[in-house]
C-alpha cells in the first residue's frame, strides 16, 4: 500500500512539474549570475514621437553578455503601460539567448494618450532567475507640422499666371516623411498641382513654390500630406483667391488721339503709353463694331511697350451714321495672358468740322452782284432805247 | 460769212441785222459750238480723272471708262445744250408772237455760244492749276457692298477745299460769259423772231436768269 502512496506522489510531482515546465526551473546561484549578465542594450520608438492615437513600435535590444558558455532561456516578454499600450503579445513563449548574442524584441503599440513623456516597462522573464524589468520612455506630441505662406501677389486677374511662394517646416521633435503638397480649387490651375518633399527632419524647412492661374474668384486649397511612422497626417490651408487690380501690371494709356475723315474712311492717330510697372507685349489697336476697318491700317502693332515706353499707331476704318467709335487697345504679358481695353473715340465732332464749310457767300454775293449789273444794264438800255 | 467775230462780241446788233441779210447757215455756229465741246471736254477730262481715281480702287480700269465718258458726254452735251436752249427760247417767243424759223434762232443762238467758249478755255485752264491740288480719296474694293461709303466719298470729294474753290470759281466764270452770251443771244432773238428788244430780252433773260440762279444754288447747298 505504501508503495502505491509513493508511485502515486512520484505522478503528482511530475505532473505538476510538467505544467510549470516552461515558466519554471530551477534557479541555481549560477544561473542567477548569469541572468544579472543580461541587460536592454537599446529601446528605440518608431516613430520617435507619436501623435496621440498613433500607432507604432518599439524595438528592445537585449544583450547576453555572458561570455561562457552559458545561454539565457527567457520565457516570455511584455510590455506594461496604460498609456502606450502593447497591441501584440509575440513573445509569451520561451525562447534562448545564446551567450554574447543580442535578441530583438519588438511590441507593436498605441499612443493612447495626450501630450507628454510616459515610462512602459518593458519585462523578460528569466526561465532560471527573476525577471529583468527596464523602463523605456516615450513622447506624445501632438504638433504638426507648419505650411507658411512666404508671399503672394496682392492680387490676382482672371486668367494671369502667379507664383505663390510657400514653405513647409517641422517643429517636431522627430523626422516626418513622405511630405507632398497638394494645390486644388474651382477654377485653378496649379502649377504643380502635387509637390513632393520627402523628409523634414527636426527644426528643418523646405521652401515650395508653385504658381496658381484662376479663372474665377475662389479658395485656393492647400493639403500637405506626410506620414510619422507609418501613420499619415494632414496639415490644411485655404488662401482666398479674389480678383482686382494689380498694382504692377502694365496699364498702356491711349492719348494725343487726333481724328482725320476722308471720304467716310476714317484715320485715327495717337500715342500708347505704358504706366504700368511691367512690359506690354504685342500692343495692338484697332477698331470695332459700328467702325468698319479698312486697308492700310486695318490692325496696327505697337509692339512691346516697357514700363514709361511709349509708341504711335494709326487706324483706319470706314464709319457711318455714328458719333463715337470704339478703339481696341490688346497686350499680352509675359504669360501670353491677353488683356482688352476699349476707349471711345468722338468722330462726328471732327466730322462736323469738315462738312462746316458754310454758305460759300462770297461766291454767291459775286454771282448775285453780276446778274444784277446785267439785268439793270438791259433795263437801262431798254429805257434809252424806248426814248 | 462777211461778218467779223469782234462784230459778234462787241457790236451783236449789227452783227445779227447783216446775218439776217444772208442765207441761214448752221456751219460756223456748229463750229463755235464744236469749239465749246471741245474746251468743255478738256475741262471734263480733268475732272472725270478725279471721279476716275475716286472709283478705280472699286473697280480697276474704271477711270479709263468714267474719263471716256466725261469727255464724250460733254462734247455731246454742248450740242444738246445748243439745241435746248434754242428751243427754250424759241417757245418763249411765241408767247411775244415771234416770227422766224427755229433754224435761224438755232443758227443765231450757236453764234451766241462763242464767250462761252473763251469761259471754259479760261476754267480749263484755272484747273490745270487747282487739279494737282484736291486730294482724292480712295476707296477699297469693299466699298462696293456700302452705298454710303461711297455717297460720303464723293461728298468729300466734292468738299475739298481746292475742289470747292475751283467749283466756285468755274461758277463765277460760267456766270458771267453766259451773260455775255445771254446779251449776244437777247439781239439774235430780236433779229432771229423778228421781236421787240424788250421781249427779245425777256425770252432771253427769264430762262437765263434762272438757269444762273439754279447755279448759284447748287454751289450754295454742295
Amino acid at each position: 500500500m505504501s508503495q502505491i502512496r509513493f508511485i502515486s506522489l512520484i505522478c503528482l510531482v511530475l505532473l505538476a512539474g510538467a505544467m510549470v515546465g516552461v515558466v519554471a526551473g530551477y534557479s541555481t546561484p549560477e544561473s542567477i549570475v548569469a541572468a544579472g549578465k543580461v541587460y536592454v542594450s537599446s529601446a528605440t520608438y518608431d516613430p520617435a514621437v507619436f501623435f496621440p492615437g498613433d500607432k507604432g513600435t518599439l524595438t528592445v535590444e537585449v544583450t547576453n553578455g555572458n561570455e561562457n558558455d552559458t545561454g539565457i532561456v527567457v520565457n516570455h516578454a511584455t510590455l506594461s503601460s496604460d498609456k502606450i499600450i502593447s497591441i501584440s503579445r509575440p513573445y509569451d513563449s520561451s525562447s534562448n539567448i545564446g551567450p554574447g548574442q543580442k535578441k530583438l524584441y519588438t511590441f507593436s503599440v498605441t499612443a493612447d494618450a495626450s501630450d507628454g513623456t510616459y515610462y512602459p516597462t518593458f519585462s523578460l522573464d528569466f526561465r532560471d532567475a527573476d525577471s529583468l524589468y527596464y523602463r523605456t520612455i516615450a513622447k506624445i506630441e501632438d504638433t504638426p507640422i507648419v505650411l507658411t505662406i512666404v508671399d503672394q501677389p496682392d492680387t490676382f486677374t482672371q486668367g494671369k499666371k502667379k507664383t505663390i511662394y510657400a514653405q513647409v517646416a517641422n517643429p517636431r521633435e522627430n523626422t516626418v516623411k513622405n511630405i507632398i503638397l497638394d494645390v486644388s480649387g474651382s477654377g485653378i490651375t496649379a502649377t504643380p498641382s502635387k509637390i513632393f518633399v520627402g523628409e523634414l527632419t527636426p527644426g528643418a524647412k523646405v521652401p515650395v513654390n508653385f504658381s496658381v492661374t484662376a479663372d474665377q474668384p475662389t479658395n485656393l486649397h492647400l493639403v500637405v500630406n506626410y506620414d510619422n511612422g507609418d501613420n499619415p497626417h494632414t496639415v490644411n490651408m485655404d488662401l482666398p483667391i479674389t480678383f482686382g487690380v494689380d498694382k504692377k501690371q502694365a496699364n498702356p494709356v491711349m492719348s494725343n488721339v487726333l481724328v482725320k475723315s476722308d471720304a467716310g474712311i476714317y484715320h485715327i492717330t495717337g500715342d500708347i503709353n505704358n504706366a504700368g510697372l511691367e512690359t506690354a507685349n504685342t500692343v495692338m489697336v484697332t477698331s470695332l463694331s459700328p467702325a468698319v476697318p479698312q486697308d492700310p491700317y486695318k490692325t496696327y502693332v505697337v509692339g512691346a511697350l516697357k514700363p514709361d515706353d511709349f509708341g504711335s499707331f494709326e487706324v483706319t476704318f470706314a464709319a457711318t451714321n455714328t458719333e463715337t467709335v470704339p478703339l481696341q487697345l490688346t497686350y499680352k504679358d509675359t504669360d501670353g495672358n491677353v488683356y482688352n481695353s476699349v476707349q471711345d473715340v468722338k468722330v462726328s465732332a471732327n466730322n462736323a468740322d469738315q462738312k462746316s464749310t458754310g454758305l460759300p457767300i462770297i461766291p454767291i454775293i459775286g454771282a448775285i452782284a453780276i446778274l444784277a449789273l446785267f439785268i439793270g444794264g438791259w433795263i437801262v438800255y431798254l429805257k434809252k432805247y424806248k426814248q | 460769212m462777211n461778218h467779223s467775230i469782234i462784230d459778234l462780241l462787241i457790236r451783236p446788233g449789227a452783227f445779227f441785222q447783216n446775218a439776217m441779210n444772208e442765207k441761214e447757215s448752221l456751219k460756223f455756229p456748229a463750229l463755235i459750238v464744236l469749239a465749246g465741246g471741245i474746251a468743255g471736254a478738256l475741262y471734263g477730262y480733268l475732272i472725270g480723272g478725279l471721279t476716275g481715281q475716286l472709283l478705280n480702287g472699286i473697280m480697276p480700269g474704271m477711270d479709263s471708262i468714267i474719263v471716256l465718258t466725261t469727255v464724250i458726254g460733254a462734247l455731246v452735251g454742248t450740242f444738246i445744250f445748243w439745241v435746248v436752249w434754242a428751243g427754250v427760247m424759241y417757245a418763249f417767243s411765241f408767247v411775244f408772237k415771234g416770227q422766224g424759223t427755229f433754224r435761224r434762232t438755232l443758227e443765231f443762238v450757236g453764234y451766241g455760244y462763242l464767250p462761252q467758249v473763251f469761259g471754259t478755255f479760261i476754267t480749263f485752264v484755272i484747273a490745270l492749276d487747282y487739279i494737282p491740288r484736291i486730294h482724292v480719296p480712295q476707296l477699297s474694293a469693299a466699298a462696293a457692298q456700302n452705298p454710303e461709303l461711297l455717297t460720303e466719298a464723293v461728298k468729300a470729294l466734292m468738299h475739298d477745299p481746292a475742289m470747292m474753290e475751283l467749283s466756285q470759281i468755274a461758277m463765277i466764270i460760267s456766270m458771267v460769259f453766259l451773260l455775255w452770251s445771254a446779251n449776244i443771244w437777247i439781239f439774235g432773238m430780236q433779229h432771229s423772231r423778228k421781236l421787240s428788244p424788250r421781249d427779245a430780252a425777256l425770252c432771253v433773260g427769264i430762262p437765263v436768269v434762272v438757269y444762273i440762279l439754279y447755279m448759284v444754288y447748287s454751289i450754295a447747298v454742295m
